[in-house]
Order: structure tokens, then sequence, then C-alpha cells
């Protein structure tokens, strides 16, 4: 393809003003008068609440306003409508350690503190569960009334037909599976300043990913029209689902604050804050079954998976969604079976996060696949290219049982790159120990879907407005949350345009004038955002053609534009500048705006939470990884050296960004596999701070290479699908197969700590030898 | 109950410029003031509320002379209170010298926060997993504590009485951190395991320090970190080596005696089991370092 913008390595645009500190953040942003609000939080982690007395704190001087739960009038929100059973404050009940009771505002953050210890909370402690399997069984202490059994989503499909299946299977497994409960470790807190003001609309500078989600959620909750809440998006320091894609007790308060008060009201949640109530990621249990011929070709596979969902429901119905309707890709499957279930318990709350629910069972099955093939004889690569679903033809699909739709599927060619580089070719030649530490090569081969759209969640926008001078304002509700969308919508935009990259602006969301846009998560952004602009960037060099046409008296498409010079392409010496072309365009008889509008129109396919048929997205990536690492013996310490990644996410249009987004997923992977962890001990979290919560350090970090394996989606534009969660949910399977090339265990919990591995290497006899 | 504050409270803020005014400071508010070195260690605590908020903060900083490195062959080693660890960590005469000293402190934190603190503020705050404490240890190093009262040597074997507790008063100061030389024929470890490589908490630290006459060794000393309420010297596993030649077995059983000694607590860091297996693990590994170095 011959691309003037796309495909190049570019700076991101906003790399000025991240890198010199002048990126104004949430935290940043601050109005004369304002009051800060901090939010009283419950030391209980299950109980009714009897009675609050808000007196003394309201008495202190400098507190302005206390808010509780009747403020809210009783309203809750959460991802579907059935499932809606999450207050700003507690409600009557307190159903995880730390959940909101009360807000203050007051003059200064210290005094909104000190206001807080004066609210004096009656509780009547309830018994609690901590653990999802306890809390399914009869008799558990209920969480929810409305749900009795503490189950707050559960899905049954079935596929096939899993039973003749296994019984004609050469092989049958079944294993149990488990993921930790972590977190996402973005450096910016929760944040938000406030203001409802006299006429009745509320603005907010929010650190959000997911603007519109808010903006709803305080039309909502203050029972206002979207036209009179705007959600003016400063910069973003990390997402990664869940959190930022949601509103926090915080937000509502400073608001409900704001209303009361007259005053704009302004929140930061300190780092602990954040890590003891903020939503992060399901731990799930995964029991597996699954069946193979002799040839070691997958049959079928039974998944009853168990997640902890903590106190509310949250995003809970997709993330069990995305954990089964994974389940047939990226191996052929016939038969499959999945009974997921989300439970509740005095934890707090779980959701989304970068490998949304995907992780979780590709983890199990890629692992129970090399499990099978270890019993079988079959080498594991050699396992996964019998299984992998092959590139339909183009102008072909590749159905799965579940009738998620591939376009494309780069499995097999990235298994082969991977298969034929050095780290696994010649694994055999390395060196397998040096001291106490073994060394293991490990691979994994997985999937995951981008560009997702799911049920409301529809089409994302796109408006380009020409400047008189040939540059031109593309405005859009997508959210750069760090992963480089504004820079890869910028591209787009010029390369339709054939405008210089420098020449398009984009600026921060603001839903008072950009165009509504669903938000950053499912990688979906580059995908949907990049189509509406694409569209929008089109109609505008529609209009720029044909005003050269008319100057040239050519036809339209004769125009060439391309690195902001007009030229005819039947001759090459007639030619403008596009300044010049736009002057011509917009001053041209009584003057014309030139605007183009587009928006996303990829994988409108039907979906079915019920029966988990269809497609939560518009395509779907593949990653192969190959990771080599040593163990040590004696003290079960892993030191991952190598990294390989072969990754198919169709094209990359700013292959910087991509590299960068498939690393930091990878890496991501890496601590979720080995490093972190929420201990949590009676719904007390024991780690609430970077200094425990063991995040993987610069220092532990492999070296990283990256494969791109060219697909070409016809649902991306330029062809393009996702990276950066795909290498997220390949890293932890081929961390563990590296870990038993090393140890010979097979490790089925994450994270393997160093003491897991030397508890292991203690029951199997091989501690220090 | 838990709290969330994000900032500092309210407190006085004093920085003398003489030693005589600092300690007449301490000796008139006490328990109300805290003297700031680095101040990596008590600005977090103090923002957290991790302990009372001090009526005075009283800064060391300014005064003079507190942050030499001295050495001389019969004194040994004086570290000054304000002496950084990073400029201890780099100083040509502790590297020369004292080279596992250096090395036990460029485990520590991050270079950013070496360059801030001090080894006497690391000593003063005193958490069992102090990384300089078991190095100092076997190095037995004395501290030299003033106050207005007077002053008074205080080995830092008897320096830790418990998590975050040492026999220094509220108006007293460490001065001084003395290190004698070390006998001719000695050699000194210190191993540090922790679940990341850098900027992280030992799990377990172990020094040892062997003095050998011929292959004997005369003199043992075993120190451990984050194993106990305090950093500890391991007698134990000191004498099932006292004597005897370093070789695989006596080795062996001193790391196992270390191992079966330490009384570590089970804790969302480390299970105590696993605790206990990496003293002996680290044990061993820094003995047989030690025997594998030429003398």
């Amino acid at each position: 393809m011959d691309y003037a913008v796309i495909g190049t390595r570019v700076p991101r645009v906003d790399a000025r003003e991240k890198v010199t500190g002048t990126a104004k953040y949430a935290a940043d942003y601050s109005l004369p008068g304002m009051l800060w609000c901090k939010v009283l939080r419950s030391p209980v982690v299950h109980a009714k609440i009897l009675n609050i007395d808000t007196s003394k704190a309201e008495r202190l001087p400098g507190v302005k306003a206390v808010i509780t739960a009747k403020d809210f009038g009783g309203w809750t929100w959460g991802f579907m409508a059935t499932t809606r059973d999450e207050p700003p404050l507690a409600m009557g009940k307190v159903r995880y350690l730390h959940e909101g009771i009360a807000g203050v505002a007051a003059i200064d953050e210290e005094v909104a503190e000190a206001a807080t210890e004066l609210i004096k909370v009656d509780y009547e402690e309830l018994p609690g569960v901590f653990d999802p399997e306890e809390a399914m069984k009869p008799g558990a202490p209920v969480i929810h009334d409305y749900r009795p059994n503490n189950v707050s989503v559960e899905y049954h499909w079935n596929y096939g037909d899993v039973e003749k299946a296994f019984a004609e299977s050469y092989i049958v497994r079944e294993d149990r599976f488990s993921t930790g409960r972590v977190t996402k470790g973005y450096l910016e807190p929760p944040a938000s300043l406030a203001y409802y003001d006299p006429s009745g609309s509320i603005t907010v500078w929010a650190a959000k990913q997911s603007p519109y989600f808010h903006y709803r959620h305080l039309a909502a909750c203050f029972r206002l029209p979207l036209s009179k809440v705007r959600v003016v998006q400063p910069y973003i320091g990390g997402g990664f689902g869940g959190t930022k894609n949601d509103s926090v007790a915080g937000d509502f308060c400073a608001v409900m604050a704001s209303k009361k008060t007259g005053k704009p009201v302004k929140f930061i949640y300190s780092q602990e804050e954040e890590l003891m109530t903020s939503k992060r990621r399901h731990a799930m249990i995964t029991y597996s079954k699954m069946g193979a011929t002799k040839d070691g070709l997958l049959t079928a596979v039974q998944a009853k998976v168990i997640a902890e969902g903590g106190g509310y429901t949250a995003i809970g119905p997709l993330s069990m969604y995305l954990a089964g309707a994974s389940i047939a890709i990226p191996y052929k499957l016939a038969n499959f079976k999945y009974d997921g279930y989300r439970v509740f318990t005095n934890n707090p709350v779980c959701a989304a996060m970068r490998g949304h629910g995907i992780t979780h069972t590709r983890f199990a099955h890629d692992l129970q696949m090399e499990m099978i093939a270890e019993e079988l004889g079959i080498d594991f690569m050699e396992m996964r290219l019998r299984n992998a679903i092959d590139n339909p033809k183009p102008g072909t699909v590749y159905r799965t049982v579940n009738d998620v739709t591939l376009n494309t599927c780069g499995m097999k060619e990235a298994l082969t790159a991977i298969k034929e580089d050095p780290i696994w070719a010649e694994r055999e030649h390395a060196p397998k120990r040096v001291g106490s530490t073994s060394f293991g090569v490990g691979i994994s081969g997985t999937a995951y879907v981008g560009g997702a759209r799911q049920l409301g969640h529809q089409s994302c926008a796109a408006v380009i407005r020409l400047c008189e001078d040939g540059t031109a304002n593309l405005l859009t509700g997508a959210t750069d949350c760090g992963q480089g969308s504004d820079t890869v919508l910028c591209m787009i935009a010029a390369e339709e345009l054939g405008m210089k990259l420098d020449d398009v602006v984009i600026k921060r969301v603001d839903t008072a004038y950009t165009p509504c846009d669903p938000g950053s998560y499912g990688s979906r952004v580059t995908l949907l955002a990049g189509q509406a602009t694409q569209i929008a960037a089109a109609e505008v060099r529609k209009q720029l053609a044909e005003a050269a046409a008319k100057t040239w008296n050519a036809k339209p498409e004769e125009i060439q534009i391309r690195n902001s010079v007009v030229s005819l392409k039947s001759n090459p010496d007639k030619s403008m500048t596009l300044e010049n072309l736009a002057k011509i365009a917009s001053y041209s008889g009584s003057g014309a705006v030139i605007m183009g509008k587009g928006y996303s129109s990829y994988g409108l396919e039907p979906l079915d939470f019920k029966t988990g048929a269809g497609n939560g997205g518009t395509s779907y990536s593949f990653t192969a990884q190959a990771t080599r690492l040593g163990v040590d013996l004696e003290t079960g310490h892993t030191t991952v050296t190598d990294f390989l990644l072969a990754h198919d996410c169709g094209r990359p249009l700013n292959p910087i960004g991509a590299e960068g987004q498939n690393e930091g997923g990878a890496v991501q992977g890496l601590g979720q596999a080995i490093y972190e962890e929420f201990i949590i001990d009676q719904g007390h979290t024991r780690n609430s701070t970077f200094l425990d919560y063991k995040m993987p350090r610069s220092t532990d970090i492999p070296d990283i290479r990256i494969i791109d394996i060219i697909t070409d989606d016809p649902n991306g534009p330029y062809g393009a699908k996702e990276a950066s969660e795909g290498s997220h949910v390949s890293a932890p399977p081929s961390v563990m197969s590296a870990i038993h090339d090393a140890t010979g265990i097979w490790f089925k919990e994450q994270p393997v700590t160093p003491e897991k591995i030397v508890k292991a290497l203690k029951e199997a006899g091989k501690w220090g030898k | 109950m838990t709290t969330f504050y994000r900032r500092l409270p309210r407190f006085d803020y004093v920085q003398p410029t003489s030693l005589d005014e600092a300690l007449s400071l301490l000796g008139r508010y006490k328990a109300d003031a805290k003297p700031l070195a680095g101040g990596t260690d008590l600005i977090p605590q103090v923002k957290g509320r991790d302990m009372a908020a001090p009526r005075v903060v009283v800064d060391l900083k300014a005064i003079p002379g507190l942050d030499a490195i001295t050495y001389d062959a019969t004194k040994g080693l004086t570290l000054g209170a304000m002496a950084t660890i990073a400029n201890v960590e780099r100083s040509v005469l502790v590297r020369e010298h004292y080279p596992m000293l250096s090395n036990a402190l460029t485990t520590m934190a991050s270079p950013q926060v070496r360059n801030r603190a001090t080894v006497t503020g690391n000593i003063c705050t005193a958490v069992p997993s102090a990384d300089s404490a078991p190095t100092l240890l076997v190095l037995e190093a004395v501290l030299k504590l003033v106050s207005q009262k007077g002053e008074r040597l205080v080995p830092i074997t008897q320096f830790f009485t418990g998590p975050r507790q040492t026999v220094l008063t509220y108006d007293e100061l460490i001065t001084e951190i003395r290190i004698p030389s070390p006998p001719p024929k000695s050699r000194g470890v210190y191993l540090k395991l922790s679940p990341r490589k850098s900027m992280d908490l030992a799990v377990v630290g172990v020094a040892a320090f062997v003095v050998r006459d011929g292959e004997t060794c005369k003199d043992v000393r075993i120190a451990l970190g984050a194993v106990a309420p305090t950093p500890i010297r391991e007698a134990r596993a000191e004498s099932a080596l006292l004597g005897k030649k370093l070789t695989d077995e006596s080795i062996e059983e001193a790391a196992s005696a270390a191992s079966s000694e330490c009384r570590p607590i089970d804790d969302h860091r480390a299970a105590r089991e696993y605790r206990c297996d990496m003293v002996y693990v680290l044990t061993r590994r820094a003995l047989t370092q030690i025997k594998e170095e030429a003398l």
C-alpha cells in the first residue's frame, strides 16, 4: 500500500506536553473559591447502617457540606438495567471495606478529612463471605437481597455435544486454574473538579477514560438532560479499564456538594484509597475439562468459571460474557459448554481490566492444551499448529460454533514466526542450567476481541473542520487515556486529507462540543473512532477535490492531494498548496463551511449474552508468544530474560505506538503471572500500597521483541485490528509454559510467586536440586 | 480509623545550624520533636498518619560536618549522621576497606532515595528488614549517641529493641557510626532476597563475615534481617563454624543452624516457612561465596 502517513513511525502528538510537564491532568485543575471533598469510608466489611450522625462534622469550622446516601434519593447505577445495584454512597448497608459512607466538602482537604472523622456511624455488623465458592453455598451470608444465592451474573451456554465428544475422546483432562486479584496500577488516581453552576448545568474536569459513561451517570443521578452535563477531558494518566470507565463515590459527592454550596468542588483520591476501593480485575477460578483425539486435535471443552465479584455487579455481565465467548478461539473447537458464575463477596468490587474476561479462560485453556500435549507426547508448538484456526481466504469468513466470525486469523502465521525464531528453534542449544538456575522456554497462542461494541454501546463519531489555511481540526468523543489514539486518529485524518500530519489538530474530549462516543475500552478506539475519522476526512477531501476540479476544469477523480500539495494526476505541472485550495473552497461564491462527519459501521452483527452467540467486537487479534526465563531452584525466583511476540494486529498504523502497546500489555501480563496480587484477609486488603503490591520494576522487564503479522482485516481502517490486550492475554500462559519447562511443574494458579515455586519444588522433592 | 490524607499535617520546622542547638531543641520538645535527616522514612509516615504529627521537626541538614566520612587504619571508618547512603556507597574509602557495606547499600531503595536518605536514618527507623543493619552488625559497628546531658557509645548489637524501637531516647541523636577496621584475612558478604530486582524490601537479608587463621575460621559473624523483631546476630550458626574450616559440610551445618534458629513472622510479605528456608539458602550462599573468594 502506498500510504503517506499510515505505517510511518511518528512521535505522539501529545509528546511535547507530556514530556515537558505542561499537560494538565484532572488533579491540576482548580477554580476560585473551590472546596475540597473527602469521602468517609466504612471500617467494617459487611454491616447494616443503623444511623449516620453528621452534626459534629457539620459544625467543624470550614465544613461547607456533608453528603450521605439519602441526598441521592435512592439512585443506583450499573452495566445493565437488571444489575443497577451500586449507589454513590452505601445505602442502608455496607458491602465491602472502605465503601463510601459520606462525603464532606470543606475549605481545604485536611479540614474535609478531619470532618469525616467526626461523623458518627452506627453499624450492625453482619457475617461476611470472602470466597466466591463459599458464597455460592446455601446458607452463606446474603450480600444483596435481589440475589439470594449471591450469584450476580450467571450464564449457561452449550454448543455441540460435549458429553458425546468427551466419550469419543482419546484423552480427557480436568484441572482447576485460577487468576489473582490484580489492579491496573495507573499513576493518576481518580480525581475531578466539579461545578454545578447557577444555571443548573454540571461541568466536570474528571479523570475518565470513557467520559460519556460518566456524562450519562451524572445526568441520571442528578436528573438532568444530557445537554446540561459537560465532561471536559483533561489528559489522562492511564486507564486500563474498570475504575476510569466508571464513576466513583468522590465524583457524585463532589457534584452534590457543588450543587448544595454553589461552589466548585474538587477531590483527589490518595493512592491507598485508590488501591483499597477502586475496581480491580476479577479473580476467576476455571474448572476446565478438555478432550482431544490421539493426534491432539481438540474435541470439547467444558468450563465452569467462578468469578469473585466483590460487593457490586459493575460491568460483571460483560466480564463473564467475554470469559465464555472466547473459548472457541484461536483453536478449532466443535463442542463447548460454559457455565459462568459471577459471585458477590464482601471484598472490593471487581470489574474490567486490560485483557478483560478473556485472560482467565485463555490462560486455563492454553495451558491445559499443553498438559494434554505432554501426555500425548506431542511437541507444544505442533499441538498448537494442529489446532489453530486457519486464516480465512479473502472474502470468506471462519465461523466458530458460537458464531464468532473471523475475517482474518494470523494465528498460524504467528506461531510459525515463533517456531522459526532461534528462541524456539534453538532452545535445546541454549544453556539449561547455570548454578541453581534452571532455564526454560515456553510458548502460548491466544486471541483477543477488538473493536468492542456491545448492545447499547455503538458507534464512534468524528467531525473534521477544515480551516481556511489548509489545516484541520479533528473532533471526536474518543479518549486517548495514554494508548496513543489521538496520534493514530490524526494520522488517519492526515492520510485521507492528504495533509501534513502536523496540520491536523485534535483536542481533548468535551461533551459539550465533541460527538458522543462509547469510550476507551475493548481495544476499540483505533478501529471505530478510526473508521469514523476516515469517513469524515473522506467527506472533506471530496469537497476539496470538487473545488479543485472546478478551478482547473477537471474531474474530481483527477485531483490528487498529498503532503498538503494539490495536483492534477494527468498534469503534474498543475499544482497548488492545500492552503490555496482551502481558501478557494471556503471563499468561492457565497462561501462554504468545509466539514466532514463520519460514524463507524463495522461489526453490526448481533450478539446474545444469554446464549454466548455472536461477536462482541469487530475483529480478533492473535498473538503467539515465546518466553525465556530462569528459575532459581533454591529461592524460587523467576527471572524473565526474553519475550518474543508475534502479533496479528491486522496492520500497525503507527508502528511505534503498536509496539509500545504490545510491550506494555505483555509486561502487565507478566506482573499478573508472577508478581502481582492483592492479599485479602477477611475482606481487608493487606497490601494496599505499591511497596507491598508488587508490580514488576523496570529492572524486572525482559528484552521484548515484536514481530508484526500483517493480515489486513476488512473490518478495520487500513486493515487494523487491536494491539495491547492481545499481548496481555498471551503473556501469562507463555510464562507458565516456560516455568514448566524450567521446573517440570505445572503451575495453575496466578501469580506464581517464589514462595509457591519453593513449596511446589519441596513437594516434588526437587527443592535446591 | 483509616484515613486517606494526601498531605502533611501542620508542624513547626526548625533548621538549627549547630549540634548544640539541635540537641537543645530535642531536649526541650522531647517526644514532640522529630529529627529530620533524609526524610524518606519520616515524611511518608507522618503524611500517612502512621505516627502522630510532631510539633517540631528539627532538620539536621544545616549542621556543618555531620555528613563526614573518614577512615583511619587504627580507628576504622566513621560515618557522620548525615552521610547519605549514596555518598557512603560510593566512597572510595568504603569501597576499598568495607566492600560489603558498599554492596549492601547498593541493594537499598532507588538511586533517588539513596541520594537523600542516610545510613544513620536507616538504623534509627529500625525496621527488621533494614538493609544496612545486618552488615553493620557483623562489622560490629558502634554508635555514638549524644544528648545535652552527654554522650554514650552503644554497640549496634545492643541498639535495636523491637520493630521500629531502639535504645535512642527522644533527646538523643546518633552523631556517628564507627566501624572498626576489618581484621586481616577477613571477608564479608551481604545477600538480600526480595521479590523484585530493585527498589524492594528484603524478605530475608543475610550478612556473613569470617576471619580466617590459615584455613580455620577464627571469628565468624552472621547477622539476619527481616526474620525477627529486630535485625539479629545468629550465635548458633556462628559457633557452628568457629574453629572449623569452611567446607561444604561446615557451611551446611551453619546454614541449617541459622535457619532453625530464626523466628520470622508469617505475614503478607512471606510465610514463616519460606523465610526460614531462605535464611538457609542465603546463609549457605554467603558463606560459600566467602569460601570461594581468594584471601
